[in-house]
C-alpha cells in the first residue's frame, strides 16, 4: 500500500516537473512585446489562426487558410500593415480549439485571433478569449448569440437570422405563397438554428406552416417526409440543412414530382449542390454573403488569384477569411500599434469597409452588418435573384 | 516570478489530461469485472446535461450541481447495471453502445430542457466562478502576482489534480480491499467466484454504478470546464476516445488507463509542430500498439518489473515480497 502511495506522488511530481519544465521554456516573452510603430516601418502584428484542418470538416479549414494566406500576400505586397500568421488546427473539436486558442494567446502572445470554424468552438473560445483581452473574429460562425460572447468577439460572417428572412423575402416578392412546408435536420447546430429562423420568419409573414418534418444527418432516403410534403401541396419549401444532404433532398423531391421553389439556409450554399442534384437543383433560392460572379472589380480580382493559387473556385468560406484579415489589417493599421486593446477598439470602429463580399460594418455588439445576396439556382448555374 | 511560470495553455492541456484520467479510471472500473462498456459516453452526458441544467436553470450551486450529477449518473448506471448482467462480452459492448446512442437522440429532441442539438451555452465556468469566489473573500489574484487568466486556469487545474488523486487513492485503496479483490475473481472467472460465495449481481452492478458515477463526475467537470455542451460532443467517438485510454495503457492495473489518457491526451499537442500530421502518427501509433502489445503498454508484468528494479536500488534490503500486492 505504502509503495503504490509512493508510486502515485512520485508519478504526480513527474507530471507536475514536466508541466512547469514547459512553462518555463516557452514564455519569455510573456506580457506580449509591445513594438510602436516607427514613424516609416509597417506596423508589424502577429495574427493566430485557429481553424478545421484535420477530420470530417478539413475542407472549411482549408478554404479558410487559403483566403488568409492569400490576403496577406497582398497586404505584405502592400507594404502597409506587416503581419504574420500562425496557424492552428482545432480538428472541429472544443477541447482542442481552447487548447489551441490557449496556446496562440499565452505562448505566442498573438496580438488578435481569427477563427475558429465552428459556432461550438467559438462557444468555447471566445469567452476565454474576452477574458485574455484578445480580439477574436470569427469569419464562418452563424450562430445565434456569437458576437454577444463579450467586447473582444467579432464576427464577420453573416449569420442565419439575416440570410434566411432575405430569401424567403425575395421569394415572396416573385411567387405567390401561401402555405410552406419546413424541413430540417434536428441533429445539427448549424441546420437546428436554421429552423428557429425559418419558423419565426413563417410565423412574421403570415405563413401557413402545413408540415414541419425532421431528418437527420446522413440520412439518405427522404421519401417518406416528401411524400408527405407533396400531398399537401406546399407553395414554397423552407429546408435547413447542410448541402450533403440538402441535394439529395432535390433530387428526389423533384423526382417525385415536387417542382415549387426551396429556400435554403446558409449550409445549404455551396457549388456542390448542382454536382450532386444536377438539373434537379435548379430553384433552389439562397441567400448568401458571397457570389463569385459579380461585376465588381475586387471580386474578380480576388477568384483569378485564388484560381492561379489553389486552383479552384474561391468559396464564401475563402471569401470570408479573406476580408477578415483584411479587417483586421484595417484594424492594426489604424491603431497603429499592436497593442491588443488598440486593435479591439480600431476594428469596432471600422464603418463600411469595401471587401470582396460587399459593404461591411460593425454594429455595438460585434456583428457584421451588411446586405446579402439572394441567389438562385437556374440553368445549373447560381444567379442573382431577381 | 510566478506569473512567469504559469502558462495558461499548459495549465489548460494539463486540466484536459487530469479529467480524461478520471474518464480512464472510470472505464478501468467497469473492465475490472470484465465487462466492457461502450456506454461511458452517455454516462458522462448525463453528468454534463445534469450539472448544467441544474446550475443554470435551477440556481443551484455549482458544486452540488457536479455532486448530484454524479450521484444521479451512478443511479442511472446502476439500472442499467440490471439488464447489462445479462450479458457479456462484445454483446454487452453493443447494448452500451446503443444506450450511449439513445441518450444523445434523447437529448436532441428533449428540446424545451437540453435546447437540442443547439446546445447549452453560458454555463458557469468552474475557474471563472472560482475567481468572483475568492474576489467575494477579499483575495485579489493580483496579491500573487498573476492575471485573472492565469488564476482561472491554475485554480482550475489544481482542484482537478485533488480530486484526480484523491480518486486515484480511493480505487487504489479499493482494489486492495475485499470488493477489489472479488472484481478481481470476477474478471478471472464468474462461475468460480459465484462457487466460492461471492455475490456477482451485487459486485457487477457496484462495478457499473461506479464506472458510471464517475463518468457523470467527469461530465459534469466537462460542461463546467468548458462552459459549453451540445449532444454531439458525447457521440461514440466519445465512447471509444474512452475506451482507448485503457487498451492503450493497459486495463489489468489502475496505471493502464492513467498512462494512457496522458499519453493520448497530451500526443495531439506534443505534435502540433507537425500540423496536419498528428493524426495520422496518433492512428499508426495505436495499431501498432494493437499488433506488438494488445494487452496495453502497462500490465502486471511492468508494474512488477518496475517494483523490482525500484526495490534493487535499495541495497540491503529484501527485494522480494508483496508481489502480490497490486
Amino acid at each position: 500500500m505504502n509503495k503504490n502511495i509512493k508510486l502515485l506522488f512520485s508519478a504526480m511530481m513527474v507530471c507536475l516537473l514536466v508541466i512547469l519544465a514547459a512553462c518555463g521554456n516557452d514564455t519569455k516573452g510573456a506580457g506580449g512585446q509591445a513594438n510602436e510603430a516607427g514613424s516609416d516601418g509597417p506596423v508589424k502584428a502577429t495574427i493566430g489562426v485557429v481553424s478545421y484542418l484535420t477530420g470530417g470538416g478539413a475542407s472549411y479549414g482549408e478554404a479558410i487558410t487559403n483566403g488568409l494566406k492569400l490576403a496577406n500576400e497582398e497586404l505584405k505586397a502592400a507594404g502597409e500593415v506587416d503581419l504574420e500568421l500562425k496557424i492552428e488546427d482545432s480538428a472541429g473539436k472544443q477541447e482542442e480549439a481552447l487548447n489551441a486558442a490557449q496556446k496562440l494567446m499565452n505562448s505566442d502572445n498573438v496580438d488578435a485571433i481569427i477563427g475558429p470554424t465552428l459556432s461550438t468552438e467559438m462557444f468555447v473560445v471566445g469567452p476565454e478569449a474576452e477574458l485574455n483581452g484578445v480580439t477574436i473574429l470569427g469569419t464562418s460562425n452563424t450562430a445565434e448569440g456569437v458576437p454577444q460572447l463579450g467586447d473582444y468577439v467579432f464576427r464577420n460572417s453573416i449569420p442565419e437570422t439575416m440570410a434566411i428572412p432575405a430569401a424567403v423575402e425575395k421569394a415572396l416578392e416573385k411567387y405567390d405563397v401561401k402555405k410552406v412546408a419546413i424541413l430540417y435536420g434536428n441533429d445539427d447546430v448549424f441546420t437546428k438554428a436554421g429552423y428557429d429562423v425559418m419558423k419565426q420568419v413563417a410565423e412574421d409573414k403570415n405563413l401557413e406552416v402545413v408540415t414541419t418534418e425532421t431528418f437527420q444527418l446522413n440520412q439518405s432516403d427522404y421519401k417518406p417526409l416528401l411524400t408527405k410534403i407533396k400531398n399537401l401541396e406546399p407553395d414554397l419549401i423552407l429546408a435547413s440543412a447542410l448541402y450533403n444532404e440538402g441535394a439529395v433532398i432535390l433530387d428526389q423531391a423533384r423526382k417525385m414530382g415536387i417542382d415549387v421553389p426551396f429556400v435554403g439556409g446558409n449550409g445549404f450554399n455551396s457549388p456542390e449542390v448542382i454536382t450532386i442534384a444536377g438539373d434537379a437543383s435548379n430553384g433552389l433560392i439562397v441567400a448568401t454573403p458571397w457570389f463569385a460572379q459579380k461585376d465588381d472589380e475586387k471580386v474578380k480580382n480576388f477568384v483569378e488569384k485564388y484560381k492561379e493559387a489553389y486552383g479552384m473556385e474561391p468559396d464564401q468560406f475563402a471569401a470570408q477569411a479573406y476580408d477578415g484579415l483584411y479587417l483586421i489589417a484595417e484594424a492594426v493599421k489604424n491603431a497603429g500599434t499592436n497593442d491588443r486593446d488598440a486593435i479591439r477598439d480600431a476594428l469596432a470602429e471600422i464603418q463600411g469597409f469595401e471587401g470582396v463580399l460587399g459593404t461591411m460594418s460593425f454594429d455595438e455588439d460585434g456583428d457584421i452588418v451588411m446586405e446579402p445576396t439572394v441567389l438562385i439556382i437556374e440553368g445549373n448555374e447560381y444567379v442573382v435573384f431577381e | 516570478m510566478l506569473s512567469e511560470l504559469i502558462n495558461p495553455y499548459y495549465l489548460q492541456i494539463a486540466s484536459f489530461i487530469l479529467l480524461n484520467i478520471i474518464l480512464g479510471v472510470s472505464i478501468y472500473i467497469t473492465l475490472a469485472t470484465g465487462q466492457l462498456s461502450l456506454g461511458h459516453a452517455g454516462f458522462m452526458s448525463i453528468g454534463a446535461y445534469t450539472s448544467a441544467i441544474l446550475t443554470l436553470n435551477h440556481n443551484v450551486p455549482l458544486v452540488l450541481g457536479i455532486v448530484i450529477a454524479a450521484v444521479f449518473t451512478g443511479l442511472v448506471g446502476v439500472i442499467i447495471g440490471f439488464p447489462a448482467l445479462r450479458l457479456h462480452g462484445v454483446y454487452l459492448a453493443i447494448a452500451t453502445l446503443g444506450f450511449g446512442e439513445v441518450i444523445r437522440v434523447l437529448f436532441v429532441n428533449w428540446e424545451n430542457l437540453t435546447n437540442g442539438a443547439i446546445g447549452i451555452a453560458n454555463i458557469p465556468h468552474l475557474g471563472r466562478e472560482i475567481l468572483t469566489l475568492s474576489k467575494d473573500i477579499g483575495f485579489e489574484p493580483a496579491a500573487l502576482g498573476l492575471r485573472n487568466n492565469q488564476f482561472i486556469s491554475l485554480a482550475v487545474f489544481l482542484l482537478l489534480l485533488i480530486i484526480t488523486i484523491a480518486v486515484i487513492w480511493f480505487f487504489i485503496r479499493q482494489n486492495n480491499s475485499r470488493i477489489g479483490r472479488a472484481y478481481a475473481s470476477i474478471k478471472m472467472d464468474e462461475q468460480a467466484s459465484e462457487a466460492m460465495g461471492i455475490n456477482i449481481t451485487y459486485y457487477k452492478i457496484l462495478a457499473f454504478g461506479q464506472g458510471a458515477l464517475l463518468a457523470g463526475f467527469a461530465g459534469a467537470l466537462y460542461a463546467h470546464m468548458t462552459a459549453y455542451i451540445s449532444p454531439s460532443d458525447f457521440d461514440y467517438h466519445r465512447a471509444v476516445e474512452i475506451l482507448i485510454f485503457a487498451i492503450f495503457g493497459g486495463s489489468e492495473v489502475i496505471w493502464g488507463p492513467i498512462f494512457g489518457a496522458i499519453f493520448l491526451s497530451s500526443l495531439p499537442e506534443v505534435l502540433r509542430s507537425v500540423s496536419e500530421y498528428r493524426f495520422m502518427i496518433y492512428g499508426a501509433l495505436i495499431v501498432f500498439m494493437m499488433a506488438f502489445r494488445p494487452q496495453g503498454l502497462i500490465d502486471m508484468n511492468v508494474m512488477n518489473w518496475l517494483k523490482r528494479s525500484k526495490s534493487k536500488k535499495k541495497e540491503g534490503k529484501h527485494g522480494t515480497g508483496s508481489k502480490e500486492n497490486q
